[in-house]
């Protein structure tokens, strides 16, 4: 079933009977050639660009709850490539590309809206930090503008310009950076998985991993054994249980982040704005709820809800950054589970296990990765050849030392990121 | 989620500051690079259940404190000052 | 010129704020092993002691006020030279403001800054808690029935007292619409 204007013209005419269900609900087959466990955004667009630019469709992806209902579907939607470290610059470079192409691929609207981003600078050191990020995102073919004060004052009039402790210094923009729904991301990805005959399998969690002689042979499931010739990790925040299934132990920690939205309010925050210094961000959704987030809860967390001290921490800096933000009325708060690595950056690697591959240490940032991630990731089972733009997201890099990406400078090290 | 300190008694969690999983206090007998290494620095259990981890209360009497936790429920089970505990 | 001078002392419904002089502040960190002998020591030089966690020593020159893991600090009188013997002192006049919040409402202006319960039944005389006011980091010590000493660093005063003014005006307006409100 394809989309299209007529389409919505003649449904729209005819009461909407015509549409169908835009996936199968299939049973599990005894045997796939690809088996991926976890059915968020980057299980699916692996599924995806397996099938479409591999040709590899006897794939089935494993939810143990809906398609959606983990990270994709929780986080606050920002999409940019701004990255500073060689690495990450192609990757997420590569994956806005994807991204800016992704409607017209899978036929679905998925409401990407290139609004801008804006990171705010409180001092003439994050001012030089700034500018050096930018040329560093111009040289990888991305855009960025260095904004002076007046500059942001023009975009964004309503913020504190004046704050004693975080005066506005100006800002680095990227044009190219905004936002889209979430989980349209997911059903997107996962309808044309579906329509190119993979298999998705809700309700179905994988408890085992089956490993013969050093070469993984299938999955344990609560719907029953499956036989696969290769094995896809692909949990996010749940890495460390799942590869603990093939006797990993991985370089994750999973922590909380949680995110907040307002009741909806007429158009009044145009762009994304990140306030680093505050670990604030916001934006404000179509439907005028205006979504903000902080950072981490900091400490490890399988409890998708938070506590209240980052929920004041959050709260405070908003007041700081938009005093006006104080008429809003938050109408929900909620958590997801985020897999965090020693520098920040994600692994996208075969495991030590032969057939097993490994996809995750997204932390608070792998919405933007979906499409780039699954296209990496699906060339590296496909191939077992690293995809040029992920080629340096390696399981090994924090033993040898080697091809660390640590954008903030604070050292490979556990919860500094 | 409150922690009770051994010091200071049962405080509120904004007065803690996480340093991560346990086994830094365990640190590696030799001094040569080896996977005990990669395990003390990067890898973790990271369970989702009972986990031991190192916290300090930072804004209270500054002790290094070992916490027996819940990661899922968030319940303590125990707290106890770091000083003493592990090889390191 | 002290930390709060020209800042207090405030009055607020039934609580009051005054600065407090609070003569020589000397920390002390004994040595390893040495706690015991540096309890002896305080005691025959200044008739006092070693605290133990949460307490203070309270004399009528000031005491020795607990402040975190192997850390205290001597209030009022100038170390004797013998404690050294034991211990690593700092002076550390200069670096805190120093105030007495009294009356009967003060642990409730409290209730609304700091994370601990400083009611009387909980928080008795000689009980002393490092711990957050606001944003601040603070020592808070019972030092009378209805006096709570608060310590937060020097550079905070004007915020100490800007936070604390705020809570005693809350506290007191709360009184008064109880006061004036239908009869109970
Ligand atoms: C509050 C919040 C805000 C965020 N904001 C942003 C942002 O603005 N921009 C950005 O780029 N990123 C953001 N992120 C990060 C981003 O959401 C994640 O990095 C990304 O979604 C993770 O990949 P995923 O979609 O595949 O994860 P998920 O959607 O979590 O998918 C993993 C799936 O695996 C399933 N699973 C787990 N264990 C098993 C098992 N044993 N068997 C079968 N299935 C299993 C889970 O049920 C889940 O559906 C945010 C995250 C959060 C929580
Ligand atoms: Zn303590």
């Amino acid at each position: 079933m394809r989309f299209s204007g007529f389409r919505v013209l003649r449904e729209g005419l005819t009461g909407n009977r015509g549409w169908a269900p835009h996936w199968r609900d299939p049973e599990p087959k005894s045997d796939y050639d690809v088996v991926i466990v976890g059915g968020g955004g980057h299980g699916l667009a692996t599924a995806f660009y397996l099938a479409k630019e591999h040709g590899i469709t006897n794939v089935a992806v494993l939810e143990k709850g809906y398609l959606g209902g983990g990270n994709v579907g929780r986080n606050t939607t920002i999409v940019r490539a701004n990255y500073f470290l060689p690495g990450n610059s192609e990757f997420y470079s590569h994956s806005l590309k994807l991204w800016e192409g992704m409607e017209e691929e899978l036929n679905f609207n998925v409401m990407h809206s290139q609004r801008g981003l804006i990171n705010l600078f409180h001092s003439d050191g994050q001012r030089d930090a700034f500018a050096r990020r930018g040329n560093a995102m111009v040289n990888q073919g991305d855009d960025a503008i260095l904004l002076d004060r007046e500059g942001v004052r023009k975009l964004l009039p309503y913020l504190d310009f004046e704050n004693t402790r975080f005066p506005i210094y100006g800002g680095l923009y990227h044009p190219r950076g905004g936002t889209a729904r979430h989980d349209a991301v997911a059903w997107g990805y996962a309808r044309g998985a579906d329509a190119r005959g993979v298999d998705l399998i809700q309700n179905c969690e994988v408890t085992g991993i089956d490993v013969e002689q050093g070469r993984v042979t299938g999955v344990q499931t609560t719907r029953g054994a499956i036989r696969a010739k290769k094995v896809a990790i692909v949990v996010a925040g749940r890495s460390s249980q799942v590869a603990a299934m093939a006797g990993l132990r991985l370089p994750i920690e999973s922590h909380v982040l949680q995110a907040f939205v307002t009741e909806g309010l007429k158009p009044v925050i145009d762009h994304v704005v990140s306030f680093g210094m505050g670990h604030f961000y916001i934006s404000q959704s179509d439907k005028g709820g205006l979504v903000f987030g902080g950072d981490l809860d900091f400490y490890a967390s399988y409890a998708a809800r938070g506590n209240l001290p980052m929920v004041e921490h959050v709260m405070e800096a908003g007041m700081t950054l938009m005093p006006m933000i104080g008429k809003a009325k938050v109408l929900r708060s909620w958590g997801g589970i985020m897999d965090m690595t020693p520098d920040g950056s994600p692994i996208i690697d075969r495991a030590p296990v032969a057939g097993l591959y490994l996809n995750c240490g997204w932390c608070y940032g792998g919405f933007k990765a979906v499409p780039g991630s699954g296209f990496s990731f699906a060339h590296l089972i496909a191939t077992d050849r690293h995809h040029p733009p992920a080629a340096r997201y390696r399981l090994d890099r924090f033993a040898t030392g080697r091809g660390l990406m640590d954008e903030e400078g604070t050292g490979a090290q556990h919860n500094l990121h | 989620m409150r922690l009770r300190c051994p010091l200071c008694g049962e405080r509120d969690r904004r007065e803690f500051t996480y340093k991560g999983a346990a086994v830094a206090l365990d640190r590696p007998a030799t001094e040569a690079w080896s996977a005990d290494w990669d395990d003390y620095l990067h890898n973790r259990a990271n369970p989702a259940g009972e986990t031991r981890d190192l916290w300090q209360h930072a804004a209270g009497c500054g002790a290094w404190l070992v916490v027996t936790r819940d990661t899922v429920t968030h319940s303590i089970a125990d707290v106890r000052l770091a000083r003493g505990e592990g090889t390191a | 010129m002290s930390p709060c001078a020209g800042l207090l002392p405030l009055r607020s419904g039934t609580v009051r704020l005054a600065e407090v002089d609070p003569g020589r502040i000397t920390s002390l960190m004994p040595g390893p092993g040495q706690a015991a002998a540096l309890d002896r020591a305080l005691s025959e030089t200044h008739g006092l002691g070693w605290p133990a966690p949460g307490q203070a020593i309270l004399s009528q020159r000031g005491g020795v006020v607990w402040t975190g893991l192997d850390q205290a600090m001597l209030m009022g009188p100038a170390p004797d030279p013998a404690l050294a013997r034991h211990a690593a002192l700092t002076d550390q006049s200069d670096a805190w403001a120093v105030a007495d919040l009294s009356g009967g409402d003060g642990p409730e202006v409290l209730a609304r800054l700091v994370p601990v319960d400083l009611r009387p039944q909980a928080f008795a005389e000689g009980a002393t808690a490092r711990t957050l006011l606001g944003h601040m980091t603070a020592s808070i010590t019972r030092t009378g029935p209805e006096t709570l000493r608060i310590m937060v660093f020097r550079s905070m005063a004007r915020t100490l007292v800007h936070d604390l003014h705020a809570a005693m005006d809350a506290v007191a307006a709360r009184r008064g619409l109880d006061a004036g409100g239908p009869p109970r």
